[in-house]
């Protein structure tokens, strides 16, 4: 009955640690209950033994599954209890495993060193056997053990106590209790106190007995966790789902991806389609598949972070924006990348409303281009005009010439020459235009802000004289480049040049003075757009501000979009009033009002 | 055949005066260009002849302030304007202010030419003009007092006898003295001693019933 008790729950929690592993408790139990159960049967084999040869052979062997009991109860209350001292343990395990050397080489066995004869005892109303003979007296070693053993359990139970984990306490304090039970038996047995046969296993029942209720409670608070932890997983999936996240979850060692149902739909998965990560990578945008794929495999590795935005295609031929964060999670035990936990959302409404953002912007600052050109048309339609009329007279002086007798060719060639020039010249003032109107994508380039200084004076040139500018240039020798895109950055030269004109209308000519420098100081290029104008209102920074205007006409949106462009370039723009009016004559009519300064980082 | 005179040419485009050079040199004219207004009032000599070529749209100093500057100073240089968009208040102005012609960039030509010969012809009758004026001024500053006077009241359209009636003397004295009047003067009749005395811009004497 003892035996198939033990049996059985050996069995249970041999099947319990051989799908975890980790389990050692469970192990160490099923140990016992084998050896209690063999414990048993030998305890049986001597209560019938007929020969006191045979008795001293049970009696032998029954040392075996004693040493594993001890061992296994120390290791139970070292591993699940987590208590008792390790040099007590050891101790108690080296002299117990001494306790069974001895028994197989001193005597007939660790009791006795020679059973003499039988004698029949009474034993729940049976009669059995006891054994009568010489005294072993190195027994006294596997008493020490069992004493120690004894100590030890008591003290663990004690120490779990102190803890204050009672349950665990009491498990331990039975343990401890029937281990005594058991020695004192074994004392009283083989001291031959009592007539009684030897019979440990009943007490180690009880032992056994409180060891699986501990264990049980294991695999039930287990199952409970997991019932738990099934229904916070449902909570936060469905909280995940409220707040419009898929979560998804990667174990390297099975290599098996999990993912909610949003995260399924939100990777590209339809329904009932298997998970993997090729799979999901499959379902990324061609262009963004490469860099997915690296970042997860170096998140993976480096068990770090991991978040990117990527595109998924859609069977109508639109495409999702995901973006996805994940973290890799290593193995308790190992340290080793073991779990990889994601979290995705679908951004496309985002990233919709930032592309039809992005053209907006791009509309308005073309459109203030517009606005800005039609400012120059004049200054524009006259460059285009000055080569047009250069050519149509140096024709028409080459025809005199070739008319005369003998005609001047010589003179005629080099009017040819003129024309070619002159010609270029109106076809570039015609690309530089169309560069300016035409309606795309900004692009940074390299670029020499000198250039850009020289190209917006070039289109300003004949405004410039028609309002009776007089313009300076201090232009900084071998400035570094910027990254830049051209067009915008000349509209914005060109916005500050026509604000500059505008603030000096009012001037008499002789003192209407522009100047334009530009300089460096470290990793910074600056344009400075200085006027004799009106000076600026007492807050400055208002003309950046949309819709602020000084004229009639005017749409207020210049100088924004100007500040606009240069935030966008990573750079500042900003006003610098020089308190005195500019309207004064003579040395200091030259002497700026207001200067707007334009800082970009150069290239690096 | 090309007028007489120097074509002056003014405009801060080089490549514009170049071209102009050649059409006026191939022409035969005479030619000066500048290609800053400051250059041109530092080499121009007041009495020489000539027109101005003179573009409008200029830094520092423009077509149409030169053209004040020069009128100030007296010069009397025709000026054919040329511009890039001329307006119409402006080419107004410009002719206003004694401008020969204004014309409009591209400049055809037959039209520039016909402008410039226009421009120096007004330019050699107004030296012909001037030598004319300066001659009579020479001429009347050796008249004496009286005859002078007898002048006055002859160009006034007065009568011998009424003459001699206000100045006080005989209609005999008023005869001899007019005839001296007319020899000096180098005049056949009355009506060119008229025109003389406007070119000079006598004074009529003041009239009795005024006073």
């Amino acid at each position: 009955m003892v035996a198939s008790a033990c049996l059985t729950l050996a069995a249970i929690h041999l099947l319990i640690w051989s799908m975890n592993r980790a389990a050692w408790a469970n192990l160490l139990f099923s140990l016992s209950a084998l050896a209690t159960a063999a414990l048993a049967g030998c305890e049986y084999w001597m209560m019938r033994a007929q020969t006191p040869a045979e008795y001293a052979t049970a009696l032998r062997w029954h040392h075996i599954p004693i040493w594993v009991i001890f061992v296994t109860t120390v290791g139970f209350v070292l591993v699940h209890l987590r208590a008792g001292r390790r040099w007590l343990a050891w101790t108690v395990c080296a002299l117990r495993t001494l306790s069974l050397l001895l028994n197989f080489t001193v005597g007939q066995s660790l009791q006795y060193l020679e059973i003499t004869h039988l004698r029949s005892i009474r034993f729940l109303g049976e009669s059995v056997s006891g054994a009568v003979g010489v005294r072993n007296p190195l027994l006294l070693i596997g008493q020490v053990s069992a004493l120690l053993w004894l100590v030890f359990l008591a003290d663990a139970a004690a120490a779990v106590w102190r803890r204050g984990e009672r349950r665990q306490a009491a498990v331990g304090g039975t343990i401890a209790f029937f281990a005594l039970a058991t020695t004192v038996q074994a004392v009283l047995v083989f001291g031959q106190v009592i007539a009684a046969p030897f019979a440990a296993s009943p007490f180690f029942l009880a032992v056994i007995a409180a060891m699986g209720y501990e264990l049980t409670r294991e695999v039930l608070r287990t199952a409970q966790l997991s019932v738990s932890l099934r229904e916070s997983e449902e909570r936060m999936t469905l909280a995940a789902d409220a707040a419009g996240f898929g979560i998804w979850m990667w174990e390297s060692a099975r290599n098996r991806l999990w993912a909610s149902e949003r995260g399924r739909h939100q990777l590209g998965f339809t329904s009932g389609e298997p998970l993997s990560i090729p799979a999901m990578l499959q379902h990324i945008h061609p262009d963004d598949r490469e860099a997915v794929h690296r970042g997860l495999k170096l998140a993976g590795e480096a068990m770090g972070e991991w978040r990117a935005e990527y595109r998924v295609p859609l069977p109508d031929g639109t495409y999702r924006w995901i973006v996805a964060r994940s973290r890799m999670y290593p193995d308790a035990a190992s340290g080793m990348p073991a779990r990889m936990l994601g979290v995705t959302v679908d951004i496309t409404a985002r990233k919709t409303a930032e592309q039809a953002l992005e053209m907006q912007r791009d509309e308005l600052v073309h459109l203030a281009r517009i606005t800005t050109l039609n400012e120059f048309s004049n200054s524009l339609a006259h460059e285009l005009n000055q080569p047009l009329a250069i050519i149509l007279t140096n024709a028409q002086a080459a025809q005199r010439l070739l008319a005369q007798t003998p005609p001047d060719l010589a003179e005629a060639r080099d009017i040819l020459a003129d024309i070619v020039s002159e010609d270029q010249r109106a076809g570039e003032v015609i690309r530089r235009l169309r560069s300016l109107l035409k309606h795309g994508q900004s692009q940074l380039l390299p670029l020499s802000v000198n250039t850009i200084v020289e190209d917006a004076l070039r289109i300003a040139h004949s405004e410039l004289i028609g309002r009776g500018i007089t313009v300076h240039t201090a232009l900084a020798a071998s400035a570094p480049k910027i990254a830049g895109d051209r067009i915008q950055l000349q509209q914005v030269l060109l916005n500050l040049i026509l604000n500059a004109c505008e603030a000096m209308a009012a001037n008499p000519p002789a003192s209407r003075h522009l100047t334009l420098a530009s300089a460096h100081n470290g990793g910074i290029i600056r344009i400075s757009v200085s006027d004799t104008g009106c000076g600026l209102p007492s807050d400055a920074e208002s003309i950046f501000k949309p819709f602020y205007t000084t004229r009639k006409d005017g749409l207020g949106l210049g100088l924004s979009i100007c500040r606009s462009i240069v935030t966008a370039h990573h750079g500042r723009l900003w006003a610098e009033a020089h308190g005195a009016a500019g309207h004064s004559l003579g040395a200091a009519a030259a002497r700026p009002a207001a200067t707007l300064h334009l800082e970009l980082p150069a290239v690096t | 055949m090309p007028a007489e005179g120097t074509v002056f040419l003014l405009d801060d485009e080089p490549g514009m005066v170049k071209a102009l050079t050649r059409l006026l040199k191939a022409e035969g004219y005479a030619v000066r260009a500048f290609t800053s207004a400051k250059a041109f009032l530092e080499s121009y000599q007041p009495q020489a002849l000539g027109c101005l070529v003179l573009d409008v749209a200029m830094p520092e100093i423009d077509g149409m302030e030169l053209q004040r500057r020069l009128t100030r100073s007296g010069a009397l240089l025709p000026i054919v304007f040329l511009t890039g968009h001329g307006d119409i208040p402006m080419s107004v102005q410009a002719i206003k202010a004694g401008a020969e012609d204004f014309l409009t960039k591209p400049v055809n030509d037959a039209d520039l030419l016909r402008a410039v010969r226009a421009a120096l012809q007004r330019a050699a009758l107004q030296c012909e003009l001037i030598a004319e004026t300066a001659l009579l001024q020479r001429r009347h500053s050796t008249l004496t007092v009286r005859e002078r006077e007898v002048m006055a009241h002859i160009v006034a359209g007065e009568l011998n006898k009424v003459a001699a009636a206000r100045l006080g003397v005989g209609e005999h004295t008023i005869k001899v003295h007019r005839a001296r009047v007319m020899e000096k003067m180098g005049v056949e009749s009355l009506a060119d001693l008229v025109r003389a005395a406007e070119r000079l811009g006598l004074e009529t004497p003041a009239d009795p019933n005024e006073d």
